[in-house]
């Protein structure tokens, strides 16, 4: 570790690393990622690691699906000798309620505008795709072949062991105490092994991210929020897609080894950095999922756990250069969908410290949309 | 919901004694056990245990356990789920368990944790080949399922467990093509190594596995000598044909639940590892969860069961049970644990313990919602017990043979030989254990300061009855009669295989190497009854040899 840095990336989640990847690539070599514990140690290793395309806002539809095409090549892309466990299944959404159904329409047409192959599922071929699910109560479903789920431990280490290859520098078990701010520019940082100086510094800190920020001065309304999730013995496989339903607040999925990993979300989770798991969540979890696909009825769970969704108030992400610090930028609020979009939103966040063209427009991502009101509003999110 | 006073998890000793305890001073308890059989490492320990009386020491495990269940059972206040394990500790202080096929919750006001450890293993190429076990699972396929695992058996690891495992599969009837060990030293009990030497197994300390080899399973195994730095020396490859590779390279605790529930806990290489943090009561630093037994550390039964029956009282009397009575239970359980591990086989535990030590918390015990995990205090201020003790130096160290002097030096006089029968006691190393002492009904074996001396035998009270012969658990003591006739002495030594000689047959004298010494008439053979199970075996031997035979072959079986 030097005492200087071009940038210095707090965070080694898939955040902090893509970026730190696509900034290498795109000539800004000299950059270090620092992580308090382990890479993936914070949401990116809990998370459940899903890739839909199937979103209900242009914006996100437009970075999923390009990511999509970054997971498709990553270990390539990335030069990843490891397996990134790409699994492309498909994500069958269903709907419970008729107004939920109706979304779903609006959602199909925008998804087709920016080239998703989406479709919506009549009632009758739902079986055809989860053959063991219980229709009961199912007003419609939307899939996409092409969404699916990865591993989220490998795409992390393809970008950072592919940024070492460039020359990026990463420190674990190193924490960022401190920022450094003189005349309203961002210095350094201060950290658990001493200070280090940089002319850009990125906030990658997930569901730390708004406390982070504070420490720049900058006021940015993300909120950590308690997300539970478990994990079953592996069985033969019956389940190709993601199974998601916004009403009942889950997401489940078999993974390539057998095992079914499935979470959901609690509209009544206070704000907190809690990370405990909780018998309620675990009962109610099951019991909710085995009403709609009956057959998990038997699974053992094997393992249970929680992690935190970075939550803005507009469910979107927010990237933004501190009015407080210049070149002190955060990248976070996503609100749950964060590993999905990261290689869309690393190659943005680089293009534009590279001074790169990009067809997306940066800004629009910046906490100003809550007070102009242009808000990035995503109806489907669990 | 299930609500109750004291929750206990595990039923090892540690958890049974724990259950007693609580329910002894008034309080209700639910003892949760994961297996079909509660006893925990017990139900497969056929061997005698050491220790002193008050930890049933001269008992073998096995029935140690069963006494302890029966005891359990008969008690009203306890209740025993069986075959039901613990899932989870939740940040409410709600328990799940696995239980008669359902996700049960339970609430308790105190937790006991007392889930034991588990088996580590080693990593050398072939080590997932079919035949390579933990030296547990052997000892379970043997003593519990009643299957012989193996017909020649390579030990890896001289500690208790690898020299216990060996002579048992000894008894079972599999040969034991040696024992290896990576330090210079046996780790384990000498008494034990003695044992298995006469019955003609090698230890070889200062030997590691380099592979298994074998196709589809274990056909044999390569071990090398090391050097100081643990590196193999080139050239002293040996093959060893085997079908099986048994590790005892000690045990982790286990500790997951502690973990979860937020205990702190502290690396201690001298208790084996990560282990939970308690005070001198056995609470954690999570008020209300007390842990006893192997998960805090790994030690022994003995301790695990004074252990466990601490932790029993500290709970109950932190519920307000026998306020009176409680204080005095705890100070001599403190005690107990105190004398057990006094002894240079106890210096690790009093370091380990010393290292991580809870200060006291004053106050409000509940086991409520999980608060501060504040409150530990590192408390290096060493045990007032004396550390002054001998450990043993000669090469008896190394391959538990006694060496010329150290036997000289506990041999009776040449008159008191002359005179008549007298016992021999071969224990030279400072253990905690002392069942001999008890066994003399004449006060002629004794120890100086306490359980962890080595006994000294009073010629003048010994009248060579040979009494304390089946009761030490060492297998250790020995009677010399010189004065059996004109050309023959008598031998009179311990005996624990199948089948068993009958006066009259002629069978071969071992050393205390297991060589061959002649083959000499059994003169006498007495059991030492259905629990005890030691057979007393009396040899005619020459006068010259009744000081070198120490063990008997019948048939091509060492033993
Ligand atoms: C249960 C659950 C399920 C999810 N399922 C999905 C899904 O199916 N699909 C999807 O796309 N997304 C999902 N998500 C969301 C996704 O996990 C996150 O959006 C994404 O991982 C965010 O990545 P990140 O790098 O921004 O944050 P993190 O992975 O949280 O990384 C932030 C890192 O910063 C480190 N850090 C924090 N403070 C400091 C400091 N002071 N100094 C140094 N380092 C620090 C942390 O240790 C952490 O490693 C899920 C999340 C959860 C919790
Ligand atoms: C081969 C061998 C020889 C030994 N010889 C001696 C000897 O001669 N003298 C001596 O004093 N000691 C001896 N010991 C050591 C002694 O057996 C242990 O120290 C002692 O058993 C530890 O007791 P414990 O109650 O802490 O743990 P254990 O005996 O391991 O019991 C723990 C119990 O907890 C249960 N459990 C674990 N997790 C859960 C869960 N989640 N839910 C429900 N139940 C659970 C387990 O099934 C087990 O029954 C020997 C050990 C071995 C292996
Ligand atoms: S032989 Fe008899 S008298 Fe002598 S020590 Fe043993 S029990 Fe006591
Ligand atoms: S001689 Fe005494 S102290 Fe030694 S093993 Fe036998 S009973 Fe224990």
């Amino acid at each position: 570790m030097k005492k200087s840095y071009d940038v210095v990336i707090i965070g080694g989640g898939i955040i902090g690393c893509s970026v730190a990847f696509e900034l290498a690539k795109r000539g800004r070599k000299d950059v270090l990622v620092v992580e308090q514990e382990y890479l993936t140690s914070g949401a990116t290793g809990r998370c459940g690691a899903g890739i839909r395309q199937q979103w209900g806002s242009m914006l996100n539809a437009t970075l999923a699906l390009e990511s999509t095409h970054v997971f498709e090549n990553l270990e390539e892309y990335t030069g990843y000798d490891g397996d990134c466990g790409l699994n492309q299944g498909g994500y069958l959404l269903i709907a419970y309620t008729e107004k939920e159904w109706e979304q779903f329409q609006k959602n199909l047409e925008i998804q087709h505008q920016v080239g998703i192959n989406s479709h919506a599922v009549p009632l009758d071929c739902i079986k055809e795709i989860v053959p063991h699910i219980n229709t009961d109560g199912i007003q419609g479903a939307c899939f996409c072949a092409s969404d699916g789920h990865a591993d989220p431990f490998h795409c992390t280490y393809a970008y950072a062991k592919g940024a070492q290859g460039m020359g990026v520098e990463i420190v674990t078990y190193t924490k960022v105490t401190g920022l450094k701010v003189e005349n309203g520019r961002i210095r350094g940082v201060a950290t658990t092994r001493g200070d280090i100086e940089a002319k850009v510094v990125i906030n990658a800190t997930g569901g730390h991210a708004a406390q982070m920020a504070m420490l720049a001065g900058d006021e940015l309304p993300i909120f950590p929020e308690r997300h539970q999730i478990l994990i079953t013995e592996p069985v033969a496989h019956i389940m190709n897609p993601m199974v998601m339903s916004f009403h009942r607040h889950f997401y489940v999925q078999q993974t390539p080894h057998g095992s079914v990993i499935m979470g959901m979300g609690d509209p009544n989770e206070p704000v907190s950095l809690n990370t405990k798991a909780s018998w309620q969540y675990l009962e109610h979890n099951a019991w909710v999922v085995t009403q709609t696909l009956p057959a998990f009825r038997n699974l053992r769970v094997v393992r249970q756990w929680a992690g935190h969704y970075d939550m803005s108030p507009d469910r979107n992400p927010i990237i933004n250069e501190a009015k407080s610090a210049e070149g002190f930028i955060t990248i976070a609020g996503f609100s749950g969908h964060g590993f999905m979009v990261a290689p869309r939103t690393a190659i943005l966040v680089s293009n534009y410290l590279t001074g790169q063209q990009d067809s997306l427009d940066i800004s629009r991502f910046s906490v100003e949309r809550y007070k102009t009101g242009e808000l990035l509003l995503e109806p489907s999110v669990v | 919901m299930k609500h109750i006073e004291v929750m206990v998890i595990g039923g090892g000793p540690a958890g049974l004694c724990a259950a007693l305890a609580a329910s002894s001073l008034g309080a209700k308890v639910l003892l949760v056990e994961r297996d079909e059989i509660p006893g925990g490492q017990l139900v497969k320990q056929t061997h005698k245990f050491f220790g002193s009386e008050k930890q049933y020491a001269g008992d073998r495990g096995i029935h140690i356990g069963q006494m302890l269940l029966e005891n359990v059972i008969a008690e009203q206040d306890i209740e025993l789920w069986t075959d039901s394990t613990v899932l989870a500790i939740y940040e409410d202080g709600v328990v799940t368990v696995e239980h008669e096929g359902k996700h049960t919750k339970v609430k308790p006001d105190r937790l006991i944790i007392a889930t034991g450890a588990a088996e580590k293993f080693l990593s050398f190429p072939g080590n997932d080949l079919p035949g390579v076990y933990g030296a547990g699972a052997v000892q379970t396929l043997m003593n519990v399922d009643g299957v012989k695992p193996a017909k020649r058996v390579l030990m890896v690891g001289a500690g208790n467990i690898g020299l216990i495992v060996s002579y048992q599969l000894k008894q079972a009837g599999v040969e034991i093509a040696a024992v290896i060990e990576g330090l210079p030293k046996i780790g384990g009990y000498l008494v034990h190594a003695s044992k298995i030497q006469r019955a003609g197994i090698p230890v070889l300390t200062r030997h590691t596995i380099l592979e298994a080899y074998g196709n589809g399973q274990v056909e044999g195994a390569i071990i090398a000598s090391i050097d100081e730095t643990w590196q193999p020396i080139p050239g002293t490859e040996q093959k060893i044909p085997c079908d099986a590779i048994c590790l005892a390279v000690g045990l982790s605790p286990l500790t997951e639940l502690a973990w979860q529930a937020g205990c702190a806990m502290a690396f201690v290489r001298e208790l084996s590892g990560h282990v939970p943090v308690v005070d001198d009561l056995l609470e954690s630093s999570r008020p209300g969860i007390y842990c006893a037994g192997d998960v805090s550390g790994i030690e022994e039964a003995s301790a695990a069961m004074v252990e466990g029956r601490l932790a029993g009282l500290s709970a109950a009397f932190s519920l307000g049970y026998e306020a009176n009575e409680a204080k005095a239970l705890q100070q001599s359980a403190m005690e107990e644990l105190a004398e057990l591990r006094a002894g240079p086989m106890g210096q690790h535990i009093r370091d380990g313990i010393n290292k991580v030590k809870l200060k006291r918390k004053i106050g409000n015990h509940a086991f409520e919602n999980q608060t501060e995990k504040s409150g530990i205090v590192k408390d290096y201020s060493s045990d007032a017990t004396n550390t002054c003790r001998a450990e043993i130096k000669t090469s008896l160290i190394n391959d538990g043979i006694p060496t010329k002097e150290e036997l000289d030096a506990i041999y009776p006089s040449d008159k008191r030989l002359t005179e008549g029968p007298i016992a021999i006691v071969e224990c030279f190393q400072e253990i905690p254990c002392n069942p001999c002492v008890k066994a003399c009904k004449r006060g002629a074996i004794s120890m100086l300061r306490d359980i962890n001396d080595v006994p000294v035998v009073d010629e003048e009270l010994c009248n060579g009855c040979g009494l304390c012969i089946s009761l030490c658990p060492g297998l250790a003591i020995f009677v010399v009669d010189k004065s059996y006739s004109g050309d023959m002495a008598l031998i009179k030594l311990p005996f624990e295989y199948v089948p068993v000689p009958k006066s009259g047959h002629f069978v071969a004298g071992l050393d205390r190497a297991g060589r061959e010494l002649g083959r000499f008439e059994v003169v006498r053979v007495t059991s030492g009854g259905d629990k005890n199970k030691t057979f007393t075996v009396s040899l005619a031997v020459p006068h010259d040899l009744v000081m070198e035979v120490r063990g008997i072959r019948i048939g091509e079986q060492a033993i």
